[in-house]
């Protein structure tokens, strides 16, 4: 039921109007001397990266930033290395104290909190999943697993009773006894997600949890995370680098450069209608057929014959999965939403998508927004569950010949 | 709105030859050079340090001594402090010895060997035990439980204090500042150098060989308490502190669990450095084995120095052992309580059976007197080893050429050298290896030594560091060499070098005075001996540990053994070589002072003369002034980078 419930909540209430669980505005973190007059003074502000160091002295690892984090969302941040991504999700918490803007969570401001409401803040409403795990060596799995509860104060029988269960639910049964050194990296970063899932927080934020792993474990753990969103509809603040990562996790993503969010915007948008040369250029390689929804390239039926016949799909299916259709039934699919026909796609349609001659044409607007949360994934991670009236198999990720 | 700084301008490297640093640091120093020593030499002429420059601080000091003497019942700073402090450590040394005394030897060797083999398994239980046995068998007991007792309690002291004091530079940044000179400096100097200023308060007795034990033992508590929280993971420190935990809850549940291999290996090295010290302690009255060596070595009896000196390397390598094993074993899952309740259960019970049976005394009968036999060894030694042997001479004649050949003639040749140019020496080699503000550091202590008025017996000094110096790093060196190219040599030599590194210096002079019988040439031996291990270990690890990458890229180069060696392995290898030459010296020096007692003269000698005659003002002038040559001599050879560690480095 899990993922239909969430893909009607998204067709009723969709990501965009739920309330935002994080609202960041203007936000700065600048390092080196003076660093306040930085955002205060819009000369300043306005500078690039090593104009900026060469005046000031200063480092913006966050210039300017806003964006919300929505209730359910997995909200990705991605950028190279350097971008300022990681001293943005800890300055959600203040592990990184901001140097200008504000940020909320449910409405109450951060930067306004004391000491202990700051601990509050940390110990029940979010918790955060680290690159390198961040593990004490010295206790056991279970143990690591219960230090947030024991930090809350918890009773040792409760809160061991506690982490035992998260720790079977991600997958580490058996192993309560192990100690961080004697575990691989995988199972150590499962460690880590179960620390940050016993306490039971509101959000969840991740930097760059899976870099550290080998690519195969990375696959497993990713779907790990898209396993505990589907059933537990956490928010989730995702870091990477990796832009498969992204566009695999994202409901949408904050493409971050220099410090600044380039382009906010879903998956789909990302690649479809980048917003200048740079995100072009980070996702010239990515399979468009896989990421852009059939919406981008369907067009207005010719009759009634056309949007009478031919297999149907819905409007958040790949691309990639309309072409099998279409290839199967040797005609013209039918975008199909509520019994209602939006619009049909042929071959020639599908293939102008492919081979990217389709980019003027790309229809980003609110339409592109209100696609369902989970249809623009990359990959096998939601396909089980996916409704395909045109095939029931999973839709393959092959080339078209 | 706010100013906008003017960028900042780049500094340009000059051009030519004085693009190279040492270029310039010698051109610089050769224009204060010809400015300073015409003024120096007309001003006071003469190779010695002029008298002018001296202040005489022996008067004073005399006075201060006559002073504390004097009103040491009276004053209310001793009534109500030192006093305190005095009959504290008294009472507690003297709980600890009637407590192992209580146990009996049955009793002590029992809970040695469990603990032991708690820690650290079988093997080491079993080695405990032997070591205490080995003790009581060489009719040496007592006085191993009275160097024990005094030890417990000045390692208990030093432990606390240390780690305390780490504590406070681990928290605070600005503490940090603080301490790490202060700690670093006191960790080269010569153990003889914390002799004097205790006795002044304490008197010569057992408070003051603990508490001299103390200030010598707790640095190395302090500098790796604060080395092992500020070396925190500083991601999990940050994930913990993402969970929302108070400052006190960060400390007691992550920085301090996670620096336990750093505090154990600060506990091992207080430790083997009390011991060391409790060992040279004897010298002001701290009695039980080290006071048997030094009564032995006053009357050059051998056997008898050589009875007491086992047991101290015993203890010594027994106490390493066991301490580093416990450090090692960290992080494997915990031993359960219930055995070591076992272990005390069968403890307590060994002890009371002994007690019953009345094996409190090492029992009479079961000596075995090495004295006689390792005496008769030596007066046969002196009969035909120290000279006559054809060909290769004697003992005896190697230490009188190795005097007069390379001591003497360095020696005077040192007090030849005008006193500017021996400043103008050590600025500029301190300048080349270090930085200027090193070579500041050097040359005001070299000029401190002149103003002391201890110029001479310092160079004396200084000359028999330079040769066990040089002696030390040419074997060391080749040692080293061989030991990082050859596994099996190095396999060989493992155990040697561990065994030596733990002995205390003190034991050192046992074998060289058997050997070369007393003077300044057994001083230099025994330094060389105390060093070697230190030098050989650093060069073969660091020529070990030189990029793998770069050797495979040599070898595919064709490059022979030979060329490996001299164009990859060494130069690549040279701040770990500088950092050997830095120890050598250091670990030199404190070998050479102690061989004062044996007959090496200069400042040594001057610090036990004082000590002996209670002239504490000499002593104390020679004990500032080793301070001095030490810290001149650190400075030095200090590469920019210094290792953390000192022991097993």
């Amino acid at each position: 039921m899990n993922t239909t419930a969430k893909d009607t909540a998204a067709a009723t209430d969709t990501v965009a109007e739920r309330p935002p669980v994080f609202s960041v505005d203007g936000l700065w973190k600048v390092f080196g001397p003076k660093a306040a007059r930085v955002p205060a003074d819009p000369g300043l502000a306005a500078l690039g990266p090593a104009e900026l160091r060469s005046r000031t002295g200063c480092t913006a690892a966050v210039a300017d930033v806003s964006f919300d984090v929505r209730q359910g969302e997995v909200f990705v941040v991605m950028g190279l290395s350097g971008s300022g991504k990681s001293t943005l999700v800890r300055c959600l918490t203040r592990l990184v104290e901001p140097t200008a803007g504000s940020i909320t969570i449910d409405g109450e401001d951060v930067r306004a909190m004391d000491r202990s409401r700051l601990r509050a803040l940390r110990r029940h409403r979010a918790a955060m999943v680290f690159q390198h795990f961040g593990l004490l060596p010295h206790r056991t799995v279970l143990d690591n697993v219960a230090y947030g509860l024991e930090v809350q104060g918890m009773g040792r029988a409760a809160r061991r009773e506690r982490a035992a269960a998260v720790v079977a639910k991600v997958g580490l049964e058996g192993l309560e006894q192990r100690r961080p050194g004697q575990l691989s990296g995988g199972q150590r970063q499962r460690v880590g997600l179960a620390r940050a899932l016993a306490v039971d927080p509101e959000v969840l934020l991740f930097d760059e949890p899976f870099s550290a792993l080998d690519p195969l474990i990375r696959r497993d753990m990713q779907e790990e995370v898209v396993r505990l969103h589907r059933e537990e509809g956490r928010t989730m603040v995702f870091i990477t680098h990796d832009l498969q990562e992204a566009l695999r996790l994202g409901d949408r993503i904050a493409l971050m450069r220099d410090g600044r969010v380039v382009q906010l915007g879903t998956p789909e948008e990302i690649v479809g209608s980048p917003a200048d040369d740079y995100v072009r250029e980070f996702v010239r390689d990515v399979p468009r057929e896989q990421v852009l929804t059939v919406r981008t390239a369907m067009r207005p039926a010719a009759d009634a014959d056309e949007a009478g016949t031919g297999p149907a799909i819905r409007p958040g299916a790949t691309v990639s999965e309309a072409i099998e259709a279409v290839a199967r039934a040797g005609s013209a699919a039918r975008v199909m939403d509520e019994g209602r026909c939006l619009g049909v796609v042929d071959a020639t349609d599908l293939l102008s998508v492919v081979a990217g001659t389709a980019d003027g044409a790309a229809p980003a607007g609110p339409a592109a927004v209100r696609r369902t949360a989970g249809a623009a994934r990359l990959g096998a991670a939601a396909t089980g569950e996916r409704r395909a009236p045109a095939d029931p198999r999973p839709a393959t990720t092959e080339e078209p010949a | 709105m706010a100013t906008i700084t003017a960028p900042a301008a780049r500094k340009t490297a000059p051009p030519g030859i004085l693009a190279r640093p040492a270029a310039r640091k010698l051109l610089a120093l050769a224009v204060l050079a010809a400015i300073l020593t015409p003024v120096a030499v007309t001003q006071w002429p003469g190779t010695a340090w002029p008298t002018a420059l001296t202040v005489d601080v022996s008067a004073p000091l005399g006075r201060a001594s006559d002073w504390i003497i004097d009103n040491r019942d009276s004053h209310p700073l001793f009534l109500y402090f030192f006093g305190h402090v005095s009959n504290a450590v008294v009472v507690a040394v003297r709980a600890v010895y009637l407590a192992l005394l209580a146990v009996g030897w049955a009793g002590v060797t029992a809970i040695g060997a469990l603990v032991a083999w708690r820690v650290a398994g079988v093997r080491l239980a079993t080695g405990t035990a032997a070591a205490f046995l080995a003790c009581g068998l060489l009719g040496m007991w007592v006085p191993t439980m009275q160097t024990l007792a005094l030890m417990v309690v000045a390692v208990l002291a030093s432990v606390a204090v240390g780690a305390l004091l780490g504590l406070a530079a681990g928290l605070s940044d600005r503490m940090d500042r603080v301490l790490r000179p202060v700690l670093d400096t006191m960790q080269v100097l010569p153990a003889f150098a914390y002799l004097l200023p205790v006795v002044l308060v304490f008197g010569i007795g057992v408070p003051a060989a603990v508490l001299a034990t103390v200030v010598y033992a707790a640095p190395p508590m302090a500098r790796l308490t604060s080395l092992g929280l500020r070396g925190a993971d500083k991601e999990v420190l940050e994930a913990v502190e993402s969970l929302g935990t108070t400052a006190r809850q960060r400390l007691l549940t992550a920085r301090i669990p996670l620096a336990r291999k750093e505090l154990l290996l600060g506990v091992n090295q207080t430790i083997m450095m009390a011991l060391s010290m409790a060992v040279i302690a004897s010298v002001i009255g701290a009695g039980g084995l080290g006071d048997r060596v030094y009564q032995a070595l006053a009357s050059v009896d051998v056997g008898a120095a050589l009875a007491a000196g086992i047991p101290i390397v015993l203890l010594a390598v027994v106490l390493d052992r066991v301490t580093s094993a416990a450090g090692e074993r960290l992080g494997e899952a915990g031993t359960s309580p219930v055995t070591w309740l076992y272990a005390l259960v069968v403890a307590a019970a060994v002890a009371l059976a002994g007690r019953l049976a009345g094996f409190l005394d090492w029992p009479d009968g079961w000596g075995l007197n090495i004295a006689e036999p390792v005496n008769r060894a030596v007066d046969w030694m002196t009969a035909h080893l120290y000279s006559g042997v054809p060909v290769v001479g004697g003992t005896a004649d190697w230490a009188a050429h190795f005097t007069s050949g390379v001591l003497n003639p360095l020696r005077d040749g040192l007090q030849w050298l005008p006193w500017w140019s021996v400043l103008l020496i050590v600025a500029a080699l301190a300048w080349l290896i270090g930085t200027w503000r090193t070579a500041l550091t050097a040359v005001l202590a070299m000029a401190a030594i002149g103003v002391l008025g201890v110029w001479k017996p310092s160079l004396d000094t200084l000359s028999q560091v330079l040769a066990a110096v040089a002696v030390t790093l040419a074997v060391g060196f080749a040692t080293g060499v061989a030991a990082a190219r050859s596994d099996r040599f190095e396999r060989l030599l493992r155990p040697v070098l561990d065994v030596f590194q733990t002995m205390p210096q003190f034991v050192y002079l046992i074998p060289v005075v058997a050997l070369f019988g007393v003077g300044r040439a057994p001083a230099v031996a025994a330094a060389v001996v105390y060093a070697l291990p230190a030098v050989v270990r650093i060069t073969a690890q660091g020529l070990r540990q030189v990029d793998p990458a770069a050797m495979e890229s040599a070898r595919s180069l064709g490059a022979t053994g030979g060329q490996q060696l001299r164009q990859v392995q060494l130069p690549l290898a040279r701040p770990a070589l500088l950092l050997a030459v830095n120890q050598g010296v250091v670990l030199v020096l404190a070998v050479v002072i102690i061989g004062g007692l044996v007959g090496g003269g200069a400042l040594g000698y001057q610090v036990v003369f004082g000590l002996a005659q209670g002239d504490l003002a000499t002593g104390l002038v020679a004990g500032a002034a080793i301070v001095c040559l030490g810290l001149m001599l650190d400075r030095v050879t200090q590469p920019t980078e210094r290792r953390t560690t000192r022991k097993g480095a």
